[in-house]
């Protein structure tokens, strides 16, 4: 399984990551070997019905309806790169800001 | 119960030691912080704890009040949690001491601790070569004396494989049987908090103090803290299986040595030995490196510079702060993981990629449930392939890096409990034994570690 | 049924719901509407690092509840799901939801379509996820304000078919669909603030034909009131489209309710993939068969069976017994009514006209109790009272309390029963309209309704009219 610069590029993308030109093709490269690697477990003949494993609990636990936040030592504002007004702050956004407008 | 000015001499002196440490890059606190606060904490540390004054190492992926937690990442550079995960809750709650934060890979992806963005972590013994990782950092500071135990963490293999390359004893308990509560998540279905110790005796009494419920985390038991067993005279009624798969031809002889000494002492132990197969274990390693990745992918994505972290440039549109930040933020090793794991979940591959590693995991766990069905109470094998690697060996090739975990993968993937103790040397360099237990029987699994600690040379070469 | 000039119109709702709860779905923090912002905020909301959800009881419990009271098929176990997207107001950059197993599916809600009469809608599926935070554009210059006191909130998203023909259904489903979240107290649904939102599906295709037509999607629907308007105006846009040539394109339109148009949201570069995958932090959700039995238990008699029930049990018409039924308290305060001893046809009445004209104008509110209100309907039924007198005492009793005998005592409406009294009345009428006498004497008898009604001007409303129509053809006849 081998992957296209345009491919990455598009997974880039998706995982909002910034991939420069430089780094494209090495990435391509090593991209695809890890991805060729991890597929030989296709070549197990797949029993449909196997459950898939998922450790721990069997069924989840439930919360009782309180209000009681779990702490926190400090508000947001001490974390926030940008916090005003009690509002975090973030750049706009032209192709999201449409939807509360 | 204790001298109750034991914690602070304890914590002045633990501090000395990590600082005399600093060469092996494997604390992250700078010394004038974590002399002032181990001051702080050794006045504050409850004395009828069970752990009272007793310093322990965390890893940098763990919150904790003091100190910063960064996860070996510039993403997190500067980063305060403003709550402290359960496992350091209770461990301070016992009279510990959090004697600063780890160096680690970044966010526990890698198993050199070279993937960490504030530098390489060192061998102990050798610093051409690596402690093995993610968990490096804690690791090298136990093997080196510094301090007596430490906190680490799991995805796969991250506590034992480190634990294996210096020297020391690391365990991997449960899936489950320890809050993952402010254990910063990698790969949520496979991540567990461990513990190092310079013996079986002190890892296994941290492991037993920060185990047991948590209302906070919907994937940890409900079940009562670990009971430590006390040290056994003889193994007689423990039947130990020795798989096939982790005893490969080309496996180094040396290794295979060390293995075969130890299986000895099992024996003399009164132990049955018996062969047994696990037969998908080959595909483990890309089972795992689907299903890590695939999770860390889902798990990263709150690093976006909004909330809290630094931004890397982007001011003007939130795109591009994305993007940055993150492009920035996240070394190769974690970018390339976030690109696999979005891969492999986006739309077109996730039947062939993360459906099909599912249902690899059920067979890898079904594979553990027939052997222990069948009588065998643990399993015995190599921790890792080979004794510590150099520095830079495996950065080229990931692949290469990823096989290096191939004998412990297995574990996290059936959420099983192991750990690795030393059983030998190869020129000079520890090399690792692992014990694989049953869920939830980590007492039957330390009951033989003590017996195995107490009778195999671990300090000598094999 | 169709959008003339034999075009049909297709509409599938995507309806999010909250759950009335204290706290937020997976973490301690209020759910309540209105703090400051980024106050309700915790480690696990914040989605922090380290940070890991654990889910609300109450939540579920409502959430199968809803199920129960939709008809829907409760699955065993279900699974919580990551949608994976980047949005600020999404700390943790996936929503918790559900995808391949959801809790419930293939329900039904039947409601009165205005083109039908009584049609269903399937309900799909019914899940639970969190919301997410709140973006604010216009708060600083360039800048996106974030708010994440609603990240969190519980929320259940119920999906229909493609099965509404007209807007008019799809607004009077859900109507009725939020008739029966209230009713069961599952939601307050007040779209207002924003605890019931609607996503729409919108095509249209030519009459009879069995194909769908492209798609699109219209969000932002803010107000139960802009439902139709949304809907009509999408529909309209998308047959004068397929009328002038032209193809409908599948894309995402936000409605914009000063404008009354719908405008593309501009899209992303890429098309959504949002990466679903069973959410590692959380175990199945499980459901034991007496955790689902306690939840019907809990449920009330749903609007459906009510009005079925107020149809047979109270001898009603469907259209009466549908508006006694449409709200719980209206409906208990009808029965309240008929229990107090009052005629179940006349309180039906009474209840409809009086009562919820009332309260349209006084906040809802059923302002006299039903005990006053059968005590004031048998006066009328005994003739004590006129049902003109009954109007201005059930006036005075909503404005200013009291025994309806005794305000009609003061209001002097009582009626005159004093055959002496009336029969003066009487005389004095038959003696100042000679005229009419002469007319109904030589057999125009249709004029008595005419005297009775000069009685009962003359007497202020007071004569008994059965009275006043007795002496009054004694005395014509004589
Ligand atoms: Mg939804
Ligand atoms: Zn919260």
């Amino acid at each position: 399984m081998s992957v296209t610069h345009e491919e990455v590029l598009t997974i880039a993308r998706l995982a909002e990551l910034d991939v420069d030109e430089a780094t494209l093709p090495v990435l391509t490269e090593q991209m695809s070997r890890i991805l060729e690697f991890v597929a030989q477990i296709g070549a197990v003949p797949a029993s449909e019905s196997a459950k898939p494993f998922v450790p721990g609990p069997d069924a989840v636990r439930f919360r009782p309806d309180e209000v009681k936040p779990w702490p926190l030592a400090f508000g947001p504002d001490k974390l926030a790169p940008a916090f005003r007004g009690g509002f975090f702050l973030v750049p706009r956004l032209g192709q999201f800001e449409e939807e509360d407008q | 119960m204790s001298d109750p000015g034991e914690a602070l001499a304890n914590a002045k002196a633990a501090a000395d030691r990590i600082v005399k440490a600093k060469r092996l890059n494997a604390c992250l606190t700078p010394p004038k912080e974590l002399r002032q606060s181990l001051q702080k904490q050794g006045q504050a540390a409850h004395p009828s704890g069970v752990l009272y004054g007793m310093p322990v190492a965390v890893k940098d992926n763990i919150c904790t009040l003091e100190f910063t937690t960064t996860c070996g990442s510039k993403i997190l550079a500067g980063y305060r949690s403003p709550y402290e995960a359960t496992a350091v809750a209770k461990l301070k709650a016992a009279g510990a001491l959090v004697a600063g934060k780890t160096n680690c890979d970044e966010f526990g992806m890698g198993s050199s601790t070279e993937h960490s963005a504030y530098g390489r972590a060192l061998h102990p013994f050798d610093k051409t070569r690596v402690p093995g990782g993610s968990s490096g950092g804690s690791a090298a500071l136990v093997a080196a004396g510094a301090v007596p135990a430490g906190l680490g963490s799991e995805t796969g293999g991250s506590v034992r494989q480190p634990a294996s390359f210096c020297g020391i004893v690391g365990i991997k308990p449960t899936y489950g049987r320890v809050s993952r509560y402010g254990l910063v998540a990698f790969g949520s279905s496979l991540d567990q908090i461990g513990v190092f110790g310079r013996s079986v005796h002190d890892a296994a009494r941290v492991l037993s103090v920060i185990s047991g419920r948590d209302p906070r985390d919907s994937t940890c038991e409900a079940r009562d803290p670990l009971r430590l067993p006390t040290v056994p005279e003889s193994l007689q009624g423990f039947v130990i299986g020795i798989a096939k798969e982790y005893f490969p031809p080309d496996l180094d002889p040396a290794v295979r040595r060390a293995c075969d000494r130890a299986i000895r002492v099992l024996k003399e132990l009164g132990a049955a030995v018996r062969e047994v197969s696990l037969p998908h274990t080959q595909y483990a390693v890309p089972t795992y490196y689907i299903i890590a990745p695939a999770e860390a992918s889902s798990n990263l994505a709150r690093y976006d510079g909004a909330r809290y972290g630094p931004r890397y440039d982007g001011a003007l549109d939130l795109r591009t702060l994305y993007r940055t930040t993150r492009g920035e933020g996240f070394g190769p090793e974690v970018r390339r993981r976030i690109l696999v794991g979005t891969y492999v979940l986006s739309s077109g591959y996730y039947d062939a990629y993360y459906r099909r590693a599912q249902q690899m995991r059920a067979l890898i766990a079904q594979d553990f449930r027939n052997v222990f069905d069948r009588g065998v109470d643990l399993l015995f094998t190599p921790t890792t392939p080979t004794p510590a690697f150099k520095a830079g060996e495996k950065l080229a090739d990931p692949v290469a890096m990823y096989l290096s975990d191939i004998f412990v993968v297995t574990a996290n993937l059936a959420g099983l409990p192991a750990m690795s103790l030393p059983i030998g040397r190869i020129k000079g360099l520890p090399i690792g034994g692992q014990l694989i237990g049953q869920a939830f029987l980590e007492d039957e699994m330390i009951e033989a570690a003590y017996a195995l600690e107490r009778m195999v040379p671990g300090a000598e070469d094999a | 049924m169709t959008a003339g000039g034999g075009w049909e119109t297709v509409i599938g709702l995507e309806t999010h719901v909250q759950l009335r709860t204290a706290s937020k779905m997976f973490c301690g923090c209020s759910a309540a509407f209105g703090a400051p912002p980024n106050t309700n905020v915790c480690p696990v909301c914040l989605g922090l690092p380290g940070a890991l959800p654990v889910p609300n009881e109450q939540a579920l419990k409502l959430a199968v509840r809803a199920a129960l009271a939709l008809g829907c098929t409760l699955h065993p176990k279900s699974v919580f799901a990551r949608k994976n997207y980047f949005y600020p107001d999404l700390p943790k950059g996936y929503q918790i939801s559900q995808f391949e197993q959801p809790l419930a599916t293939d329900g039904a809600l039947s409601y009165l379509s205005p083109d039908r009469g009584l049609t269903t809608a399937t309900i799909v599926r019914l899940h639970v996820e969190e919301d997410a935070g709140k973006s604010l554009h216009d708060r600083f210059p360039k800048q996106t304000a974030i708010d994440l006191n609603r990240c969190g909130v519980p929320l259940i998203e119920i999906v229909t078919g493609p099965d509404f023909r007209s807007p008019q259904e799809a607004r009077r489903y859900l109507q009725t669909l939020k008739q029966v979240l209230e009713y069961a107290g599952i939601s307050d649904c007040d779209m207002e603030k924003g605890s019931l939102r609607v996503d729409a599906n919108v095509s249209v295709r030519r009459a009879g034909e069995a194909a769908l037509g492209t798609k699109t999607e219209v969000k932002n629907i803010n107000s139960f009131a802009y439902v139709e308007k949304a809907l009509s105006v999408e529909r309209d846009r998308q047959v004068a489209l397929l009328e002038g040539g032209g193809t409908v394109a599948q894309q995402t339109l936000l409605y914009d309710s000063k404008t009354s148009g719908v405008r593309p949201q501009r899209s992303k570069e890429e098309s959504h993939d949002y990466r679903y995958f069973p959410d590692p932090d959380l175990p199945p959700l499980v459901l034991t068969e007496e955790f689902v039995a306690q939840q019907q238990a809990q449920l009330p008699e749903l609007p459906a069976k009510k009005r079925e029930r107020f149809m047979t049990q109270y001898a009603l018409g469907v259209a009466d017994a549908d508006v006694l039924t449409g709200d719980r308290a209206v409906a208990d305060y009808y029965e309240a009514v008929v229990h107090a001893g009052a005629d179940t046809k006349l309180a039906a009445n009474w209840v409809i006209n009086e009562v919820l004209g009332d309260a349209k104008t006084h906040q809802e509110q059923l302002r006299v109790p039903p005990g006053a209100l059968a005590q004031l309907i048998g006066l009328v039924r005994g003739g004590t009272l006129s049902q003109q007198a009954a109007k201005r005492v059930f006036a005075e009793v909503a404005e200013r309390g009291g025994e309806p005998r005794n305000v009609a005592e003061a209001l002097g409406v009582v009626q005159v029963a004093d055959s002496g009294v009336v029969a003066r009345w009487v005389s004095e009428v038959l003696g100042a309209h000679q005229q009419e006498v002469t007319r109904y004497k030589s057999g125009e008898i249709k004029l008595l309704p005419f005297f009775v009604g000069q009685v009962m001007k003359l007497s202020g409303g007071k004569a008994d009219p059965k009275l006043a129509q007795k002496i009054l053809e004694e005395k014509l006849a004589a």
